[in-house]
């Protein structure tokens, strides 16, 4: 999850989100250089004495800042189309469940292997345990299995919403009378927060996403169908 | 990219941040490429004043300024290809092993189809 004064992202459960880590440094690392070119060239114009009153035209300089240009975004848009198609592929997913965005919580549908449903509502903070998050902890956590490929439907009943947990890379609109689809493979157990990213109300804050991802072996016995 | 450290773990050394907030050691392979670039800058802007005989300044800033940039991201590109063609190779050392363990002495194990295989060519 996060932490206090977090600049970066938050580390990858899932191999999508460890490309997109991978993509985000990239990018960034060209951007930074960019920036430091930019602010070199500028101080320079700032502080030269040179003065030329005659310059009609510069065409090495302006072939240059086309080509230039040009290149840098072929080198972005290259990884960057990658990964798009990588989070399209649908990869025969195991497991299917369904999330309902209401204002202002979410209701979780196992229907796969039986008829289970429930709400997953924000614990306000004075029915908090010590050590647990502030507006993040929810009484009922969406549990799911861990090296198994999922399925997420998400949809709404009322107004947008999105579905967001930020370490497994997922992040999709919940929106009414339309059923959206994404699919992930989570690679290390433990508990995931995301919270609603689509405005929706009042309380858009105080509807979050707890995640807990067990091992496959111990989701088969069935603790999540025991509620 | 950065976890902060548990309760009950000793604290880590302070983490240099560059210009105060970004935490290059936490990206693989930025805190050599900056260092290798800000070396190539200074051997590019020096060499280009003292090999040119003390000419202009200015031009070898330039050189050092542009000479950090293809330096920094020549080290970058050339970190990060290996980077993520040693995370493809534990990727699959780590499926191997897994797979190792979990069919060893079974007809689905690697290592015997493997046997297998040569024992018949």
């Amino acid at each position: 999850m996060a932490h206090p004064v977090q600049l970066g992202l938050q580390d990858a459960t899932s191999p999508i989100m460890e490309e997109l880590i991978a993509f985000h440094d990239h990018a960034l690392m060209i951007v930074c250089l960019i920036s430091f070119l930019v602010l070199y060239v500028l101080s320079s114009v700032l502080m030269t004495k040179l003065t030329n009153t005659n310059i009609t035209d510069a065409q090495e300089m302006e072939t240059i800042w086309t080509i230039l240009p040009a290149i840098i975004l072929i080198l972005i848009a290259l990884p960057s189309l990658r990964i798009l198609y990588l989070t399209d592929e649908i990869n025969n997913p195991s497991f299917t469940i369904k999330s309902i965005g209401h204002q202002w919580y979410w209701t979780y549908e196992y229907t796969d292997y039986g008829g289970l449903i429930f709400n997953s509502y924000m614990l306000p903070p004075l029915f908090l345990n010590p050590g647990d998050l502030r507006l993040l902890e929810v009484d009922n956590r969406v549990v799911l299995p861990i090296e198994a490929p999922v399925r997420m439907m998400i949809t709404s009943q009322d107004v947008l919403h999105s579905w967001t947990i930020p370490t497994l890379g997922l992040k999709t609109d919940a929106v009414p009378g339309r059923l959206n689809q994404t699919t992930f493979t989570a690679m290390r157990p433990g508990v995931y927060y995301g919270q609603c990213s689509e405005i929706c109300g009042a309380n858009h804050s105080f509807m979050p996403i707890v995640a807990e991802l067990i091992p496959l072996k111990i989701f088969e016995m069935g603790p999540v169908f025991t509620l | 990219m950065a976890v902060a450290p548990e309760p009950g773990e000793p604290a880590k050394g302070k983490l240099f941040k560059l210009l105060g907030i970004f935490g290059v050691e936490n990206f693989p392979c930025a805190r050599d490429s900056i260092l290798y670039g800000s070396l190539g800058s200074v051997v590019a802007g020096f060499g280009h004043f003292f090999l040119l005989l003390l000419t202009s300044r200015i031009r070898s800033c330039d050189v050092g300024a542009g000479g950090f940039i293809l330096v920094t991201l020549g080290c970058w590109f050339h970190c990060r290809y290996n980077y993520a063609k040693q995370r493809i190779q534990e990727r699959i050392f780590r499926e191997g092993m897994k797979n190792k363990i979990l069919y060893e002495s079974t007809h689905l194990d690697p290592e015997r189809k493997q046997t297998k295989g040569n024992g018949s060519n």
